[in-house]
């Protein structure tokens, strides 16, 4: 079955449709956690409530509103950011940072990983952005940043970096095309 | 009373998309969306691009995490069904079908494994038959006598559909997020039909839907009207899919663009 199927069955409170959707989504939910929270404890922890929010908060999927898939991956990436910035927030940047040097940034992690088309065409198609889109993007979407903080890094106005992000994503649009 | 004014906030489409607003941002965002249905749309296609750079970190997760998972999940209440009208959920909806429709036990129809560039069917019986129904009910206030009657023939052939024995459902999903969903009956040969986040072409265009059949010229079923469900019937066994194409004012005898988007009829019980 599909996410799509698998979500409003969950949300009907079945639980062998749960096992089956957590077979699909726990692979993505967890390496976009983990890309984002770096620390592999806390990455498992806002993963662990991630999932479980899941099956709390199926009754609130609308299919109209989109995919289960971009649902849920969005739910991820929200809490997933959220942890990011309050450790920043309670001062544990250092922390974070040495953690970074333990885990290797984007590129390395993706060659550990088994490779996928997907991610080499996401990577493909990252490359393609000029580098001030692809920084705008990724800083945000992978390092959790604001796009205020991003604006500071790289030293742009607030508007240049709104800008720069939605062309960013327009171009990974356009260059990932309808593979799915 | 807000602070951004209206072009301000539409700018914030993207770094919404990519989580990069401050919670205060976020909040005041979420509340313009509600009323500005542009921003609304780009905000769901920027955040299917940004779930595209979610899939290129999947990893294994530790089997240890699924144990958990699965313990906490069976001592764990689920939220009630949210109320707001705006999202009356598509569960409760998809309950007032006949079981076989919505994909209650037995499941209806063969899966067909997919993967087609132009349009990816997501296509389930229930996510499929929630989409169609949750557009009939989404057509009620502001209609005169006449509308409202009109609606009510629709409803009744809308009804004779989903009531046959064979009536199956399916539906798909482009690469911006929007979607057809149908509900048909081979034997019957007739269908209903809906579009979801397709906004009405500019300058007085159309969206026709054409019945597409092996040897034959594309068939017109009509011209769809936002999300307003279009019955088709006399579909004949050997359809094959359902196309829509943007047409002049009126509509075409014959389709004069590419289709925009195309759904199979095997699924549903047809081409046999």
């Amino acid at each position: 079955m599909e996410a799509d199927e698998l979500l409003l069955l969950v949300a009907g409170g079945n639980h062998q449709a749960f096992e089956e959707l957590y077979g699909l989504v726990s692979g993505p939910v967890f390496g976009l956690v983990r890309r984002v929270v770096r620390d592999p404890a806390q990455s498992e922890e806002v993963a662990q409530e991630v999932l479980l929010e899941l099956w709390r908060s199926a009754t609130k999927f609308d299919p109209d509103r989109g995919s289960a898939l971009s649902w849920i991956l969005t739910l991820a990436h929200r809490r997933a950011v959220d942890r990011v910035r309050s450790a920043r927030a309670a001062g544990e940047r250092e922390q974070r940072e040495a953690w970074r040097a333990h885990f290797p940034a984007f590129d390395q992690v993706t060659e550990e990983v088994e490779a996928g088309l997907e991610r080499e065409w996401v990577r493909r198609c990252l490359d393609r952005l000029t580098e001030l889109q692809r920084q705008s993007v990724t800083l945000a979407y992978y390092e959790g940043y604001t796009y205020r903080e991003v604006a500071e890094r790289l030293s742009l106005p607030l508007g240049t970096v709104k800008t720069r992000m939605r062309d960013g994503l327009t171009r990974m649009r356009e260059c990932l095309g309808g593979v799915a | 009373m807000s602070l951004f004014r209206r072009e301000d906030l539409h700018s914030l489409a993207a770094p919404y998309a990519l989580d990069a607003l401050e919670p205060p941002e976020r909040v005041r965002f979420e509340r313009h969306m509600k009323d500005c249905d542009r921003c609304a749309a780009e905000v769901r296609a920027l955040s299917e691009d940004a779930v595209r750079l979610a899939w290129s970190t999947a990893a294994p997760a530790p089997a240890a995490l699924r144990d958990r998972v699965m313990a906490a999940v069976r001592t764990t209440a689920q939220d009630p069904v949210p109320q707001e009208a705006a999202r009356e959920p598509a569960r409760a909806r998809a309950t007032q079908l006949p079981p076989h429709v919505w994909g209650a036990q037995p499941p209806p129809r063969q899966r067909v494994r997919r993967r087609i560039p132009l349009f990816v069917p997501f296509a389930t019986a229930t996510a499929a038959a929630a989409l169609v129904v949750a557009s009939l009910f989404a057509v009620q206030a502001n209609r005169t006598q006449d509308e409202l009657n009109a609606e009510r023939d629709r409803s009744r052939e809308i009804a004779h559909v989903l009531a046959a024995p064979d009536a199956r459902a399916s539906s798909g999903r482009d690469g911006r997020g929007r979607t057809i969903g149908v509900i048909a009956s081979a034997t019957e040969g007739s269908a209903v039909v809906t579009l979801g986040g397709y906004s009405t072409p500019p300058g007085g265009r159309v969206h026709q839907l054409w019945l597409m059949r092996p040897g034959a010229q594309p068939r017109s079923l009509g011209l769809l009207k936002d999300d307003t469900p279009l019955v088709a019937t006399s579909l004949g066994s050997s359809a094959t899919s359902l196309a829509v194409t943007v047409e002049p004012a009126g509509g075409s005898p014959q389709p004069t663009t590419q289709p925009i988007v195309q759904l199979a009829l095997k699924s549903v019980g047809f081409g046999e």
